[in-house]
């Protein structure tokens, strides 16, 4: 028995969109406090279906903890909700917080982050 | 595209922050210029001010701005009289005299905030209508909505919508401003422009929110500060 799904035909494929950006703070911020905060922020402002509509996944691999850059996957249609959102986290924790969107891209590769 | 946030507020009004610090914060997020709001202030006050200003400019290289906003009637008087000493004239909206006044005054340039501490959205298609003639930008306050929550946020984003879709239909100018108090208050330029979105612009309206609106206030700047002009719509041709 196969383990993982079948990869979907592209016609039948969710169209992603990928936002890279960076945290501007005066202290350092975890991974896990940022995930907590974006899924609070989304949830509160949004709802549990407004969510689910966004198909939104922060890239744990992708999150650097030095330079505070991260990736946000979501999908092509719910690209506003989720900018609209990360303008609301005003702290993170206790540290006060700003998002500076990077990049928005169809791929990661297209994000040219390193 | 070049983005500005024309309702910032410094430590010389009831801000947190120096001049410096709001400067730089505009210049990593992407901002080619701000505008300092501050109330009315003392004619020294006002001169120093104006120094600081110059200075951080030239620090920072970004375009800065300096914009006095009424609380009251009588501020509103008082600085639609000399009109041609500061770039930009902003009203403090929520009260409904004022904000009717501040859409009939073709000098003021921004109505802040119209439903500031309202249930209603504060202007009715009458004072919208004077607005679109007056050429007076109707504020969409970023920082109302990040420092509410529930019910209340929920009614300001209702009324806010409101405004929009008043403001479209007679074509008043809108203007998307972070609000922000503190250089940890202002936004990314993309996030303002999505939350426009969200409140019923198009794309192409949201981003001239940030930008073309703002770039039309700034050309009446330049025109003011030239010696033919003497009044809104009145110039020396020569």
């Amino acid at each position: 028995m196969k383990k993982r799904l079948k990869v979907s035909i592209p016609s039948l494929r969710e169209r992603e969109r990928y936002i890279a950006f960076e945290i501007i703070s005066e202290g350092e911020i975890r991974y896990e406090e940022l995930e907590k905060s974006i899924w609070n922020t989304m949830l509160t402002f949004l709802g549990e279906h407004g969510l689910s509509k966004t198909s939104i996944w922060i890239l744990k691999k992708l999150y650097n903890e030095k330079n505070k850059v991260g990736v946000i996957k979501c999908n092509h249609k719910a690209l506003i909700q989720v900018l609209s959102c990360l303008g609301l986290i005003s702290r993170i924790g206790e540290v006060r917080v700003v998002f500076k969107i990077l990049k928005i891209s169809g791929t990661i590769k297209g994000l040219n982050i390193k | 595209m070049a983005f500005y946030d024309f309702h910032v507020h410094s430590a010389f009004s009831e801000g947190e922050s120096s001049l410096e610090e709001l400067a730089s914060m505009a210049k990593k997020l992407g901002y080619k210029g701000i505008c300092f709001t501050a109330y009315p202030l003392s004619k020294t006050e006002e001169s120093f001010l104006k120094n600081e200003i110059e200075r951080v400019k030239k620090e920072f290289g970004i375009e800065i701005f300096l914009g006095f906003e009424a609380r009251n009637l009588k501020e509103l008087r008082a600085l639609a009289k000399r009109r041609r000493e500061f770039d930009v004239l902003l009203v403090r909206g929520g009260d409904l005299r004022l904000n009717r006044a501040a859409c009939e005054t073709p000098e003021v340039d921004i109505l802040t905030h119209p439903e500031f501490q309202r249930q209603d959205s504060g202007l009715d298609y009458v004072g919208i209508k004077f607005a679109s003639k007056n050429k007076v930008a109707i504020e969409i306050n970023f920082r109302e909505v990040l420092f509410s929550s529930g019910k209340n946020r929920s009614l300001i984003i209702k009324n806010m919508a409101e405004n929009v879709r008043i403001a479209k239909k007679y074509k008043a100018p809108i203007i998307i401003c972070s609000g922000g108090i503190s250089h940890w208050e202002l936004r990314d330029p993309r996030c303002l422009i999505s939350f426009g979105c969200m409140l019923g612009l198009e794309l192409k309206e949201a981003k001239d929110a940030i930008s073309k609106v703002p770039e039309e206030i700034i050309k009446l700047i330049k025109e003011r500060r030239s010696e033919n002009w003497i009044m809104p719509g009145v110039k020396v041709v020569r």
